[in-house]
């Protein structure tokens, strides 16, 4: 009897033993994995001999621009890992800054992130690595949004200048056009509801850059921040344009004109794919999120078009951006030079940004795409062969003028998905939701040694 | 706790009288040699870090201005921080729902499959215990696809009443969603643990009751349930601590309702949004420790209140 | 009624049914959620999102395709999750279940000093929140180099004061001090001893704090989600999760996420399962003496 036992739990044990011996990153050579090693990529190396460094990001065709740059270098190679998607990857590198090790060479992050992490100095400077070779690449705005006062802290892949998305079938139903400003908007949303129609469009929680960007599209500049002096810092996230907004949408919510689902949640691509929202402002990556959610296919084909977000001042129209990204180079790259060229040379090549922009997966701020007539001139198959790029995106991206963000972008967004929720609920309106966002978050700056202004 | 501790030291003092001097040193060092290595990992992955935090506890990180040591500032920012008391505020009126829910539930059940042996009742103690399998984790995803009013099932069954669905992602229904979620995947678990212990009572103590002219229901209720009364305060006990530290469910339906299971919903998830979302350790820090001591306070006042009610039980 | 003249000639009676019924709500209760994943596992995500019956079948019926995404998507990567879990709840349970075996029986049979003390601090260790110990446990880890690693996640696991304090109390009423003392006077070793004697009379026990600790780790969320930033180290629990915050966040792209976490999530509850019922005869017996004294 015993004896059994005893061999049991040797077999056992002889049997973990084996799994971990299995596994190719065993015991010590997996410290600092998926960070500063190179031995945990996703993507193999086909130029062995070469200095690696390493990257975490999560476009979904990472593997194919990682494999073009490095079958293109001579230099480097790219070793890619794939953490998490926005916020998981935040907080995944901000971890390992606390820490101090774990971070890779080179990261995708968001430009509205860049601060946050700058000002931790978990960013490198890569003004002095090449930025004049690559500087006529790219717009001054595109620029701005990845600089810190003369630094530059990134370099741009992807922009998201917002568009508003609508199916053709309920406006033509429902015999609207689209319409060209947030009042138009609010009567139109009245108008398919009083003839019993779908919801309009929606106020998700979850994504408080939209209702940001928003916010700013009606002249809120929610801080004020020169790197020069980071210790002072300008909040200004209840000023009438930021309370206007909040209340608009809150009071679109309470009429129930719009629905109030967190977005990106099943629950959401469910309603789209069933036509319970007849609009949806988002940017231009959309389309391609939306295909890969199952929208826009089958009995949907052909069913969606774009249109320009609509203004609060059609004589002094306004345009702005949600998301898109950049590679940044972290301060723990053991050679920030070789990560340096990386950062700028990865999907900046002509064969990766067209499969980008083909599938609809970024809207490129490379000039060489956003310039290629080819590009330009796409007929957009999720719309019906509209020409959304020509009609929409370019000109709302051109018109596009970069904003300020803030050093602490996790708290802020927090903050509002909290308020936004508390809206929804009716609890609050959309103006005190703004006062609370505010006193949150200037206590917050504050309490992290910040001189509010 | 302190039940457990004097029951044990009762019985080491039956067989004290055997111990001669000789064998004393012989003893202690068969003793530490046997609860010595869970004693090095328990120091090294206890105490240690237990220690760790409590030392960062008492900084304060800023952005700007760098580490100060603050004592007991964090703990009083916590106790005055509206986030961690309604979080903490959260989970104890939590557990008072969910845990009488689970307990009687589980109670039921195991009495049932207790006193009735067919084939069927030894298939459901089989199935209702199947959800303990399942990692927390993935039961809270399977939930969040099951109040899913576009494809959850929840519209078809309260459309055979005529009825809309309830919406368990909104701010006033989350709390019931989340209790139905721990319910579901709990009381299974506590249900075979109490059948166990109804397993291990004599059987001749039902006969005599028999005799006596008892029912089934009252054998039920003055022999098994508090002959089991033990395995009951066991699994209170867990369920306690377990529920206060509340974590891993409303992380993860927080994907799909951001609005209205904030970052600080619970105590536990406020200290992770802190440490790894805004590289607070040292609040974060502070606030798993002042809930270890909210934790503390509630098992204590828990064990104190059954210790005096144990005769009812 | 019928119901009594039918059964009347059993030994238990009738009265039960009502019971039975009850139980059969509560059995449909426990499994709905299961049903629901084995129906939806089959579906892509059109049939998925797009209307039609939730808790019956699409007239396309995937599996195979699906399975073959599953297991396919990202290089094969959830096949690596599934056998990171197996492995961390292998080696936590194992490691976990010998030092609790070995401190439980030495509380229980040893009177050695510190012995009070210790057993208390040990008890009061069930109380503080599992997760209050990540942070520091993070800090420190990665101070020594292990985030990021297998061990990361292993070690924590190791600890587990509610098996010593099952194998304390089995092997205090289990293993009677008469039998040890008889394998002494032969001339046995305590080391001996423990293995010849007390051991085998303890194994119920062993089995199920090996069970528990073994699903414990399997269970493991939290830690590895702290732990770990190499997705190839992540167990299924941190993985399925991390799909879901790329299905939920923006940007997602070309590939919908959502069927493969439902059939991710089905795949995943088997091997626990098939442990769990293959095994439920040896470990109940175990669970019964640490909940009755």
């Amino acid at each position: 009897m015993k004896r059994k036992s005893l061999i049991t739990a040797a077999a056992l044990l002889a049997a973990a033993g084996a799994i971990a011996a299995c596994s190719p990153d065993q015991g010590k050579s997996t410290a600092n994995a998926g960070g500063n090693d190179a031995s945990s990529c996703t993507n193999t190396i086909p130029k062995k001999q070469l200095p690696v460094v390493t990257m975490w990001g999560w476009y979904p065709n990472t593997q194919l621009v990682v494999d073009n740059f490095n079958k293109q270098s001579n230099e480097v190679q790219v070793c890619w890992t794939n953490v998490g998607q926005g916020g998981d990857e935040y907080d995944k590198f901000q971890t390992a800054i606390s820490a101090g090790t774990g971070a890779p060479d080179v990261i995708m992050i968001e430009a509205d992130r860049i601060p946050t992490f700058q000002i931790q100095k978990a960013l490198v400077d890569i003004k002095n690595y090449g930025f004049d070779a690559v500087k006529a690449n790219y717009s001054d705005g595109a620029w701005k949004d990845v600089s810190i006062g003369g630094a530059v802290y990134g370099v741009p892949v992807d922009g998201g200048p917002m568009a508003m998305i609508y199916r053709k079938d309920i406006f033509d139903k429902y015999k609207i056009t689209p319409p060209k400003t947030w009042a138009e908007y609010e009567q139109a949303a009245q108008k398919v509801k009083d003839a019993g129609g779908p919801l309009f469009g929606d106020l998700g929680a979850n994504v408080p850059a939209v209702m940001m960007a928003l916010q700013i599209q009606k002249g809120a500049t929610p801080y004020a921040y020169d790197p020069a002096q980071p210790e002072s810092i300008g909040i200004a996230l209840n000023d009438q344009a930021s309370k206007d907004v909040l209340d608009y949408w809150g009071n679109l919510a309470r009429k129930g004109l719009v629905g109030t689902q967190d977005q990106f949640t099943p629950e959401y691509i469910s309603g789209v794919i069933n036509g319970k929202y007849a609009t949806y402002i988002s940017a231009a990556w959309a389309p391609g999120y939306l295909t890969g959610a199952g929208v826009g296919k089958g009995e949907d084909t052909g069913k969606f078009a774009v249109a320009p977000l609509p203004q609060w001042d059609s004589a002094n129209p306004m345009q702005v951006n949600w998301g898109g990204s950049a590679f940044s180079v972290t301060s723990q790259a053991k050679n920030p030079e070789l990560a340096a060229k990386v950062a700028y040379g990865l999907y900046a090549d002509d064969e990766s940004l067209t499969d980008g922009w083909t599938n609809q997966i970024i809207f490129p701020l490379n000039l060489k795409a956003l310039n290629d007539p080819k590009f330009v001139d796409l007929k957009v198959s999720f719309f019906d062969g509209q020409q959304a790029n020509k009609e929409v995106y370019v000109p709302a991206a051109n018109a596009y003028t970069g904003m300020t963000y803030s050093p602490f972008g996790q708290y802020y967004f927090d903050s509002m998905t909290k308020q936004i929720g508390a809206v929804i609920d009716g609890s609050i309106t959309g103006a005190q939701a703004a006062d609370r966002i505010q006193e949150d978050v200037a206590n917050y700056a504050k309490e992290q040694g910040f001189t509010v202004q | 706790m302190t039940l457990l501790i004097e029951e044990s030291a009762a019985s080491t003092q039956k067989k004290a009288h055997k111990v001669r001097g000789k064998v004393r040193l012989r003893e202690h060092l068969m003793g530490w040699l046997f609860v010595g290595p869970f004693g090095i990992v328990f120091l090294a992955l206890l105490i240690a870090p237990l220690a760790y935090a409590l030392y960062l506890s008492l900084w304060q990180k800023k952005l700007i201005g760098g580490t100060n040591f603050v004592f007991l500032g964090n703990y009083v920012k916590a106790f005055t921080d509206p986030t961690f008391l309604s979080g903490v505020w959260f989970v104890v009126r939590f557990s008072l729902v969910a845990i009488p829910l689970q307990i009687v539930i589980a109670l039921a059940m195991a009495l049932i499959v207790d006193a009735v042996t067919s084939l069927f009742t030894r298939f459901s103690r089989l199935m209702i215990f199947l959800p303990y399998a399942i990692p927390t984790v993935i039961g809270a995803v399977m939930w969040g696809f099951l109040y899913s009013k576009s494809f959850g099932p929840l519209t078809d069954i309260f459309g055979l009443f005529g009825a809309t669905a309830p919406d368990f992602f909104s701010k006033n229904l989350i709390f019931y969603g989340l209790i139905n979620v721990v319910t579901w995947q709990w009381a299974g678990y506590y249900m075979i643990i109490l059948y166990a212990a109804l397993q291990g009572i004599d059987p001749s103590l039902y006969e005599a009751a028999r005799m006596d002219g008892a029912g089934k229901w009252q054998i039920a209720l003055r022999i098994k349930i508090p002959l089991i009364a033990p395995a009951l305060l066991l699994i209170l006990v867990f369920s306690l601590i377990g529920t206060l530290q509340f974590f891993n469910e409303p992380q993860i339906l927080r994907y799909l309702a951001a609005g209205t299971i904030a970052p600080g919903f619970t105590p536990n998830m406020y200290a992770y949004q802190q440490a790894f979302a805004l590289a607070n350790f040292n609040y974060g820090s502070a606030i798993s420790f002042a809930l270890g001591g909210v934790v503390f306070v509630c098992v204590y006042a828990f064990l104190f209140f059954t210790r005096k009610r144990r005769s009812f039980l | 009624m019928t119901a009594r003249s039918r059964t009347a000639g059993r030994q238990r009676p009738q009265r039960h049914f009502p019971l039975q019924v009850l139980l059969g709500f509560l059995v449909v209760y426990f499994l709905v959620p299961f049903w629901w994943v084995i129906v939806n596992s089959s579906k892509d995500a059109p049939g998925l999102f797009g209307g039609g019956n939730t808790m019956w079948f699409a007239d396309r019926i995937d599996y195979v395709e699906n399975l073959t995404r599953l297991f396919t998507y990202d290089g094969g990567i959830y096949g690596r999750w599934i056998l990171n879990s197996t492995l961390y709840a292998l080696a936590g349970g194992v490691g976990a279940t010998i030092l609790s075996v070995m401190a439980g029986y030495g509380f229980a049979k040893y009177r050695f000093a510190g012995r009070r003390f210790s057993f208390s601090v040990m008890l009061g260790a069930l109380m503080v929140p599992a997760t209050a110990l990540v942070i520091p446990t993070f800090i420190m880890f990665s101070g020594l180099g292990l985030t990021n690693t297998i061990w990361a996640v292993i070690l924590p696991s190791l600890l587990n004061p509610f098996g010593v304090y099952l194998m304390h109390v089995y092997a205090r009423d289990a293993v009677p001090d008469e039998i040890l003392d008889a394998a002494r006077a032969d001339g046995a070793g305590e080391i001996r001893t423990f293995f010849r004697v007390a051991f085998p009379l303890m194994r119920p026990a062993v089995v199920t704090v090996l069970l528990l600790s073994a699903v414990a780790s399997w269970n493991n969320y939290f830690l590895p989600l702290a732990m770990l930033s190499d997705n190839r180290l992540f167990p299924v629990t941190v993985g399925l999760g991390v799909w879901q915050g790329v299905a939920s966040a923006n940007n997602a792209g070309s590939t919908s996420l959502w069927s493969l976490i439902i059939l991710g999530a089905l795949v995943s509850v088997i091997p626990l399962v098939i442990a769990f019922f293959t095994l439920q005869r040896h470990w109940r017996g175990g669970l019964s003496v640490g909940g009755l004294r």
